[in-house]
């Protein structure tokens, strides 16, 4: 009993994070182009999240399928192993938030619980077809489809409008970059009611095969809401302004490509992730804008980031299993550990301070590099 | 396996439309800059056209409007 609340209070807080982390996806480039706002912008993206948690439960009633093997013959996945998983999750998403990178917060939940359930479970509950097929190929598809996508799109939109004209792409940016965070909250807060749906069935709690009750969908709702409106504002900074600089046509195209990219797999073949999409939407407009330059530096780090994300969350979710496995008290343990570890990346995140206030000021020595010049950056 | 067929589906579904709506709303902005009378209805036709495409996408995306 103390495990589910456990389970449902830590399965709310990564819920909180990845409403935090993903508000970037929708209002990164709405914020970088002045179309919106900043604390406009994230409170619009707050708002619809929360409608879009409340449009659909297709998802949560899915979340379980496949990737870890149920019913005859598989695992049975207890609630100490989602919680193990859940831990990992938070952790891995807090590390990239410090670290202002654009990471998946899907892919963190399943390397989290990938990681449990291999520890509770052995390597055999994995359905390895399923974790490439299902993760790792659309993982490297979705950045290159927005990509590419949002190159062509920002081709039109240059070869179509004159200078004077672009500014009003910003009026455009506004409804794109609304439907990204509309489509963002039919599928994100899904996961956490799916993941506690699940601890609740698995402790008897709630009959087998039932959908999410309504205290779950409500208080998952308000979890990304709330995580949204506070924003990532070190995402923000990263997919705004670190990639590449925006101009509003470049924004409103990046933002077409991503809902396009978006809305056509999750209705036609299968589901990406918002994150890449959008990441590669930017870097995208930025390869197709002629005079823009992409920081592929920057890029680079992204890109290593999806590359680790799954195993680095699927390592944490694995130690967390491998402590809580010694009982009562090593899950006790558990929880005391992650809660250190958050307030550490919390205490550290304090050093260098990023809001709405402080945004769009360069970041000493990083971002700014004279062109054509070979001088040292200095700090 | 990975289902090829779908992901073809999906980039020449995603291509088609961002392509329209880029070139709706740029037309617009081009053919709505000038003081002639017929340029503003085109273009306001034209952001019409814009909002029907934003509205297929709504309807996409909220599940209770298309049975899934």
């Amino acid at each position: 009993m103390l495990v589910v609340a456990l389970v449902i209070a830590l399965a709310l807080f990564f819920d909180f994070t990845n409403g935090f982390h993903d508000t970037a996806n929708a209002m990164a480039t709405p914020i970088a182009t002045g179309a919106l706002k900043p604390k406009v912008a994230v409170a619009i993206a707050a708002v619809l999240n929360l409608v879009g948690a409340f449009l659909s439960t297709e998802v949560a009633k899915t979340i379980s399928g496949g990737l870890i093997r149920e019913g005859d013959g598989g695992v049975r996945i207890t609630p100490v192993l989602v919680l193990a998983g859940l831990i990992g999750a938070i952790v891995w998403n807090l590390v990239t938030w410090l670290l202002g990178l654009p990471s998946s917060s899907s892919h963190a939940l399943f390397g989290g619980l990938i990681g449990a359930v291999m520890v509770g479970a052995g390597f055999g509950a994995i359905d390895g077809g399923v974790l490439v097929s299902k993760i790792l190929i659309p993982a490297v598809l979705a950045p290159l489809t927005a990509g590419f996508v949002s190159f062509i799109a920002t081709r039109i939109a240059y070869t179509i409008t004159k200078k004077r004209e672009r500014d009003n792409f910003k009026i455009g940016q506004v409804f794109t970059s609304s439907l990204v965070s509309l489509a963002h909250g039919t599928n994100d807060a899904q996961k956490t009611m799916g993941v506690i749906t699940l601890t609740l069935i698995a402790a008897g709690l709630q009959p087998t095969g039932s959908g999410p009750e309504l205290w779950v969908i409500v208080a998952c709702a308000l979890a990304i809401a709330i995580g949204t409106y506070t924003g990532g504002w070190r995402i923000i900074r990263t997919l705004g302004k670190g990639i590449t600089d925006i101009e509003p046509a470049q924004g409103f195209a990046a933002e077409v490509a991503t809902t396009a990219t978006i809305l056509a797999s999750t209705n036609l073949g299968f589901a990406l992730s918002t994150t890449q999409v959008a990441s590669g939407s930017v870097i995208g407009t930025g390869v197709g804008r002629k005079g823009a330059s992409v920081r592929w530096r920057t890029a680079g780090r992204i890109a290593l980031g999806w590359l680790i994300t799954l195993p680095a969350s699927a390592v944490v979710g694995a130690a967390a299993a491998f402590v809580a496995g010694l009982g009562l008290w090593g899950v006790v343990l558990d929880v005391v550990l992650a809660a250190a570890a958050i307030l550490v990346i919390f205490v550290r995140s304090r050093r260098s301070h990023v809001d709405h206030r402080n945004l769009h000021l360069p970041v000493p020595g990083k971002f700014v590099r004279p062109k054509k010049r070979k001088t040292v950056a200095v700090r | 396996m990975v289902n090829w067929q779908a992901f073809i589906v999906v980039v020449v579904a995603a291509i088609v439309a961002a392509c329209l709506l880029v070139t709706l709303f740029s037309t617009a902005l081009r053919v709505g800059d000038g003081a002639a009378p017929w340029r503003r209805l085109v273009a306001v036709s034209l952001y019409v056209l814009c909002g029907l495409v934003v509205c297929f996408g709504l309807y996409l995306i909220v599940p209770a409007l298309h049975g899934g």
